[in-house]
């Protein structure tokens, strides 16, 4: 695909960033993406792989006059092995389509971005997806055991299989998450999990956001690992309210969302020293999902919230900033600040069993001091993080994004190691290039040549 | 080296940590005696000392508690071995966030000690826990029989400190329990068996110590049978902690020693039930008294014997299972262990591989191991009369994993240093090997750390 017209519906993400690729490729098996990457080295051309096109970091994005490497035709499920509670599937599967696939014989697979419904495996082990339910279950690095991957000079390789694990270095694991700077996936084997017995949702709810952010930590330190437990302040549940009526309480200040599963003895105890948990810490009344159509609204208000936002808003700001579970408090209170500082409307909905947060900042992109305030703000709101030990990025990955934020978590050395694994395997960086790891820092001995594609200021992104 | 050069290098690396951290040890890895060894007390020590090793091309071999240092090829030296036991400390430990960060040299034993104060645990069951450390575990992907549900190590490290060959200190990830913040060198550094880099800190994730488990073991008079059960229970709501196989001889290694005599002369004084020729699927369940008895009505009368939660005999019983190739070696040193890494399903040719192998190259076969997730720990035991030859033990590793579907890997854990010159201990990998030289070269370009010993 070349036409400029066609061009233009591969130049976005779900996030804010932008770039108009030079060509687009649909690739129908691994050989064929082989000769692409072989014909893109030899002519120092820029490949980027894309999946569904749902990050949020720029990570499918291309730098200018990229080729972009779509995974839309390798969309197959190749195997469903229920004995060895494996699934090989090709990158472009979406996401939910191999738990719908694998229903029939009782096991799904665990990890669950909120786009689910869009977004694809290759996506997902390019970025080491999280989701909510990654709290007990783990990411995506944890569910997947084989890969067959293309480097860039078209050479096809085989990292693990289906078995849990291999002698020899993890480099399965090494791969997953490394955002498409290595290596090109074309061939992923996932580990399948056993559909719950019983799941019990819950819905707490709270008078002030120190409540719900107080429950989170004395749930963790409980005992109980819930599967997910997942926080909406009330500006929040208000948008998403008038967009899908799920159910939540319009005069709260936050919620809890908070799931159980398991053999159901197990769920039932847990549901029930959950609630009493919330109770205990000035939860305000705590609503049980009585039903499965219950439970789908309740989860569709929470997978719904960043288009409930857009409804409002056609500019807002994701951030996915990652803090230690004591934190959360504290940082929430200092987003409330910030918040009112640049008098700019944040509102909170994230992953908070994991300490994940997800402030979303909401600005007219017409106004210019609104744009600038939230930049600030987003700036502002990460400094804390970090200030707390935190991380950059939780689940949506670097990318363009937040390379320039690499250096505020990690030291010239740490980055230099990051950098001289990339070179040994995307040595000429022809493969995802300018994302991730900063490469205008003073560079010591290495990086190969520099690629074609010259390095466009960001528009539009608070820095 | 010789004696001079060998003397300066003394006093270099004396000039680094101290004189009273250069010591020369006796401790050998596969009879290859390090010709010094230093202890450093922080990264930037380890930083100097890999420096210095570097310039000069000395093999360095990494040390922690020195509970699997036979693991692996022989070197063909050690310059440096370089102890971590003076990095112990608990950095930083907040219960109320389930994380912890360690550095690399404490025991495992004291680390669990301090998160179990708080009722939380690493849910890591590898043998030789009190002296074991950390950074040691992890260089080693070590497990035992949690290995089913929690995983092992890899899958809850959220950050790590190293240092490279080079001497450049490095880490990846960092304290929070969910992190995509550049490349995941946790994983690279989990497993590679000391020879990317010196691992000086590792951070994890913890978990809450289950309250109350039962353990319940069931016995079939095939294999066939034992493994339809885990299938029947994989495929059921029940989600047990632990699942492992036993085959028939394995019983015999799950007691304590009897009282010592030549390890060579050994014959158990009684056997044990159940009887030689059954196999056994044990099962750990953990949970409220509801759910146990949950566990009693479903595996109703496949139980055989119920071995009572929080009774020391429980918490004793699995140990013995972590501990089964140590327990082993105690009886017959000369004994081969090898370890599985295989589907699900392809536990059962591994398992008649080792009983239709083990004869044929004059070895019994025992084994215990993780029916769910095929790390399989395999004991040939020699015979006491007419024991195998050195050359037999390489012609038994390569018939047995020729019996093995493609895919699998077996490595030998321990055998006869004397047999070790016959054959590869690592065998091959599922994951391509050259790519893994091309990592070993990014970090290691003159292949100082633990040269001959890993599979790159």
């Amino acid at each position: 695909m070349d036409r400029p017209e066609e061009l233009m519906l591969y130049e976005y993400d779900a996030g804010v960033d932008k770039g108009h690729p030079g060509a687009v490729v649909f690739p129908q098996n691994t050989e064929q993406v082989s000769r692409v990457m072989r014909l893109a080295s030899e002519h120092k051309i820029p490949v980027v792989p894309r999946g569904a096109g749902t990050g949020l970091s720029g990570g499918a994005i291309a730098r200018q006059e990229s080729i972009v490497l779509a995974f839309a035709r390798m969309n197959k499920i190749l195997e469903i092995d229920v004995a060895n509670q494996r699934a090989v599937v090709q990158p472009g599967v979406v996401n939910l389509e191999l738990s719908n696939a694998t229903a029939q014989y009782g096991y799904y697979y665990a990890p669950d971005p909120s786009s689910q419904k869009a977004c694809t495996i290759g996506g997902n082990v390019a970025e080491n997806s999280g989701g909510p339910h990654t709290l007990a279950l783990g990411v995506t690095v944890n569910h997947v055991t084989g890969l067959r991957i293309v480097l860039p000079d078209g050479k096809i390789v085989e990292l693990g299989g289906k078995a849990q694990d291999s002698c020899g270095l993890d480099l399965t694991g090494f791969f997953v998450g490394s955002e498409g700077t290595l290596a090109v996936t074309t061939e992923i084997i996932v580990k399948l999990t056993k559909l719950p017995e019983a799941v019990a949702t819950l819905l707490a709810i709270f008078n002030t956001v120190e409540d719900a952010a107080n429950t989170v930590v004395a749930i963790t330190q409980s005992g109980i690992t819930p599967a997910a437990v997942e926080m909406l302040d009330g500006w929040m549940l208000r948008t998403v309210e008038a967009a899908v009526h799920a159910g939540y309480p319009l005069d709260a200040a936050a919620v809890l969302l908070i799931e159980l599963e398991g053999m159901k003895e197990a769920v039932e105890e847990q549901a029930a020293a959950v609630e009493e948990v919330c109770l205990r810490q000035k939860g305000r009344e705590v609503r049980r999902a009585k039903n499965e159509q219950e439970r789908q609204l309740l989860w569709l208000g929470r997978k719904t919230a960043f288009g409930a936002v857009g409804r409002i808003s056609s500019s807002y700001y994701t951030q996915d900033g990652v803090i230690p579970r004591t934190k959360i408090p504290a940082t929430l209170a200092e987003i409330e600040r910030i918040s009112k500082a640049y008098d700019v409307i944040i509102g909170n909905v994230f992953h908070a069993g994991d300490g994940n947060l997800h402030p979303l900042i909401i600005f007219d992109i017409r106004d210019p001091k609104q744009v600038q305030n939230s930049r600030k703000a987003s700036k502002e709101i990460m400094q804390y993080v970090l200030s707390m030990g935190g991380s950059i990025t939780g689940e949506h990955g670097v990318g363009m994004e937040k390379m320039s934020l690499m250096p505020a978590m990690f030291t010239e050395d740490d980055l230099d190691v990051m950098l001289k694994l990339r070179n040994t395997f995307n040595p000429d960086s022809i493969l995802n290039p300018q994302k991730m790891l900063p490469e205008t820092r003073p560079c010591r001995e290495i990086t190969g040549p520099l690629p074609k594609a010259k390095v466009e200021p960001v528009a539009g992104v608070p820095a | 080296m010789s004696t001079t050069t060998a003397s300066s290098l003394e006093r270099e690396l004396a000039a680094i940590t101290g004189e009273a951290y250069v010591t020369h040890e006796n401790r050998d890895i596969n009879g290859v005696v390090p010709a010094m060894a230093v202890s450093p007390g922080s990264a930037e020590e380890v930083a100097a000392i890999l420096k210095l090793a570097n310039d000069r091309g000395l093999v360095v071999a990494p040390a922690g508690g020195f509970t699997q240092q036979q693991m692996g090829g022989i070197p063909e030296r050690v310059d440096i071995l370089l102890q971590t036991h003076r990095m112990d400390r608990i950095i930083n430990y907040d219960p109320g966030d389930l994380t912890v960060m360690l550095e690399a040299g404490i025991t495992f034993a004291r680390a669990q000690a301090k998160l179990a104060e708080h009722q939380q645990w690493i849910p890591c069951d590898a043998p030789n826990l009190h002296a074991a450390t950390i950074g040691g575990l992890l260089a080693t992907g070590a497990s035992g029989p949690l290995k089913s549900s929690y995983g092992n190590l890899r899958e809850y490290c959220i950050g790590v400190h190293f240092v490279t060959a080079e001497g450049r200190i490095a880490k990846g990830g960092g304290r929070v329990v969910k992190n995509v913040a550049g490349y995941d060198l946790m994983k690279l550094m989990a497993g590679s068996f000391g020879s990317l880099a010196v691992i000086t800190q590792a951070n994890f994730k913890l978990f809450p110590r289950p309250g109350q488990t039962c353990t319940f073991a069931c016995s079939f008079p095939t294999l066939d049978e034992a493994l339809a059960f885990r299938d029947r229970i994989l495929n059921s709501p029940l989600a047990p902690i632990c699942m492992e196989i036993l085959s028939p001889r394995a019983p015999e290694y799950l007691c304590d020693p009897p009282p010592a005599h030549d390890p060579d002369e050994y014959a158990p004084v009684r056997r044990i039930a159940p009887p030689a020729t059954a196999w056994q699927i044990v099962l750990r369940a953990a949970g409220s008294d509801n759910v146990l008895a949950r566990y009693r009505r479903e595996l109703g009368s496949a139980v055989t014997q119920e071995i009572e939660g929080q009774a020391p005999s429980e918490e004793q019983f699995w140990r013995w299972i972590s501990h089964f190739s140590g327990s082993v070696l105690s009886r017959h040193r000369n004994a081969l262990i090898v370890h599985t890494h295989l589907t699900i399903q392809n536990v059962k040719p591994a398992l008649q591989a080792l009983e239709r192998c083990a004869p044929d190259y004059n070895f019994l076969p025992a084994a215990v191991g993780r029916a769910a997730t095929g790390n399989l720990v395999l004991a040939f035991v020699p015979l006491a009369v007419d024991p195998p030859a050195a050359m037999q033990y390489a012609q038994c590793v390569s018939a047995f994993r020729a019996l093995l579907p493609p895919g699998s890997s077996a490595v030998v854990a321990q055998c006869p240093k004397e047999a070790k010159v016959y054959f590869d201990v690592w065998g091959g990998s599922a994951t391509d090997i050259e790519m893994m030289r091309r990592v070993k070269r990014s970090l290691d370009p003159n292949n100082i750390l633990n040269r001959g010993r890993f599979l790159v």
